[in-house]
């Protein structure tokens, strides 16, 4: 069977996934988890693994540098790139929000100052409900931006909800929910077609097994 | 601030040296194919009216075009594609001839916004062909058959994919929904990502027929040899997608008649570019490249948009990712080397001797490199 190469978002969901593959059957080595390189290779020599950060999965996949990848879905909608999505993972989930302090009603500004890491998500959201929105981007502490004056409300990715609070702030919509996602490059799916069905079928059997 | 005039426009590039002679060698390769198969090079303007592009492509596919304006203040475009001009020529000059008609081409388009972050060129070369007039499938597979033997004689053998869908089967499933344009749109894309999840989550939200919905969803999966169509009866069963299986499975018995299943696949949840085809459709796939290198299929539809509808089926190779594919493959070692091209400088300080020289030299096909240093 062909190589495959897996490119994993690094931080936050690192764990889960390797947790996830671990389950899968998959020999996850001590040196995948505790080591600095980026890229590692499986005892079996069929797997290549890539550690990028989150918002360079997707890159490494339409590029086709990694056959595969596995990163949040909230990456995915803000990154629009043109991969397939064959499998949710019942990993990494959290909830794209836009959160603001609780006296503000968003109907009521002729144009809201809306600070972000996901311009793209923000410009869609508030566009296709035709409100006109000063879109800020910040690359963290997010949060911190409405208290400081910079935005009005933020639009950002809540896991539980405290780093809002502490913020005095609150959640005022849900753009969308988010869980991790295999993603698979276009030809990689078509010419490497048996390796990725068996990955595909492996981390199906992994998830229905914890249910 | 003012650019420096050394930076040449994102998207664009030279091309030189041995990628130059290997692009034009493919070029070459391929319209000698297309002639092989009595198909006739058609050149269309570069730049033509934007309303060409919008009937020919759809106005979401010409929108990427290069636009301005013409000295009257109609819309001009860069030529986005070259299959609608093609189309018009073929029902306006040449509606006097005898079907079916056989046109090839190879040409620059230019688009502003790529498909793809892997495809960053907004010039590209398109080499392709168009068969008009033929509604069989037996055109069908003369397309197939011409796209194969250019891949064969480019050494990708083993090394491609070409896969295959019929827009049929999705409309067949999607028609008696009766859904706005943009819902079908957003189908289509789920569908086509292979994004089951989501999708499941958008037909719970308009609620739609159970019928439909596990065909949609089987669509996402579906893929692979002749099975795949029987796993598709299956669980598709209208009028229209059943059409659609068959058009496929009787394309499917000329590649296993002709013992070529090896390099072909069915895969039904293939649905880009929806609106422009009404049959077949098919991607070309090449290790070594992340996106398809060509496209194809059926479109009956097209040139009614020219006054005179009638069927017509082609295909398309992106000249350029197929030339960085077989560049990567010459670099490698295992490859043969291209041959010398180092010559022999000839000099004289009598320039009727030295050009004496040079032409009989040229008159034996050889090439001359002359010098001006006595």
């Amino acid at each position: 069977m062909q190589k495959l190469t897996i490119a994993i978002a690094k931080g936050r969901l690192q764990t889960e996934s390797l947790g996830l593959l671990a389950r899968a059957d998959f020999n996850v080595s001590r040196e995948m988890l505790e080591s600095r390189r980026l890229a590692v290779e499986d005892e079996t020599g069929r797997y290549r693994f890539i550690f990028v950060k989150p918002a360079d999965v997707p890159v490494y996949v339409e590029h086709g540098i990694a056959d595969c990848g596995i990163v949040g879905r909230d990456v995915l909608l803000e990154s629009e790139a043109d991969v397939l999505q064959r499998l949710t993972l019942e990993i990494g989930a959290c909830r794209m929000v836009v959160a603001a302090p609780s006296d503000l009603t968003l109907s009521s500004y002729g144009m809201l100052r809306v600070a972000t890491k996901y311009p793209r998500v923000t410009a869609r959201h508030f566009g296709s409900r035709g409100l006109s929105v000063e879109i800020i981007q910040l690359s963290g502490s997010v949060e911190v931006a409405p208290l400081l004056g910079l935005a009005d409300c933020i639009v950002d990715l809540v896991e539980t909800g405290r780093t809002l609070r502490e913020n005095g702030l609150r959640i005022v919509e849900v753009i969308a929910e988010s869980t991790a996602r295999l993603i698979v490059n276009r030809a990689s799916y078509h010419l490497k077609a048996e390796a990725v069905a068996s990955l595909i079928d492996s981390l199906g059997k992994a998830m229905s097994q914890e249910m | 601030m003012s650019e420096p005039l050394s930076k040449i426009p994102d998207g664009t590039r030279y091309y030189f040296g041995r990628e130059a002679r290997l692009r034009r060698h493919v070029e070459e390769l391929v319209m000698s194919v297309f002639d092989g198969w009595s198909y006739e090079e058609i050149t269309t303007p570069t730049v033509d009216y934007y309303s060409l592009f919008e009937h020919g492509m759809g106005s979401a596919q010409a929108h990427r075009a290069f636009r301005f304006t013409d000295v009257d203040g109609r819309l001009l475009a860069l030529r986005p594609d070259v299959t609608s001009g093609v189309a018009r020529a073929a029902v306006t000059m040449f509606a006097e001839r005898d079907r079916p008609l056989r046109l090839c081409y190879a040409a620059q388009v230019f688009r502003q916004q790529p498909q793809s972050h892997a495809e960053w060129r907004r010039e590209s070369t398109q080499t392709g062909c168009e068969l008009l007039g033929a509604n069989t499938s037996a055109a069908d597979m003369e397309v197939l058959a011409i796209a194969f033997e250019i891949l064969h004689r480019l050494g990708l053998d083993s090394d491609h994919l070409i896969t295959l869908n019929d827009v049929g089967v999705f409309n067949g499933i999607v028609a008696p929904l009766e859904i706005d344009p943009q819902t079908r749109d957003e189908l289509r894309q789920l569908v086509d990502s292979r994004n089951a999840a989501d999708l499941e989550r958008f037909l719970d939200s308009r609620k739609l027929a159970a019928d439909e919905r596990g065909a949609l969803a089987q669509l996402t999966q579906l893929s692979g040899k002749r099975a795949t169509l029987d796993h598709a009866r299956k669980v598709i069963t209208n009028a229209q997608s059943s059409e659609a299986l068959d058009r496929l499975d009787r394309l499917w018995q000329m590649i296993e008649s002709l013992n070529l299943q090896k390099h072909f696949e069915i895969d039904l949840g293939d649905l880009a570019k929806l609106d422009y085809y009404t049959g077949l459709t098919f991607n070309i796939y090449v290790n070594g490249a992340a996106v398809r290198i060509g496209s194809g299929g059926r479109y009956d539809g097209l040139t009614a948009a020219f006054g005179n509808s009638e069927p017509a089926v082609g295909f398309v190779l992106d000249l350029d990712a197929l030339t960085t594919v077989l560049l990567a493959r010459a670099k490698d070692p295992n490859f043969a080397p291209e041959p010398d091209r180092s010559v022999q400088p000839i000099t004289n300080p009598d320039p009727g001797l030295l050009f004496g020289e040079a032409r009989t030299k040229r008159a034996e096909g050889e090439r001359v490199l002359i010098s001006f240093e006595e």
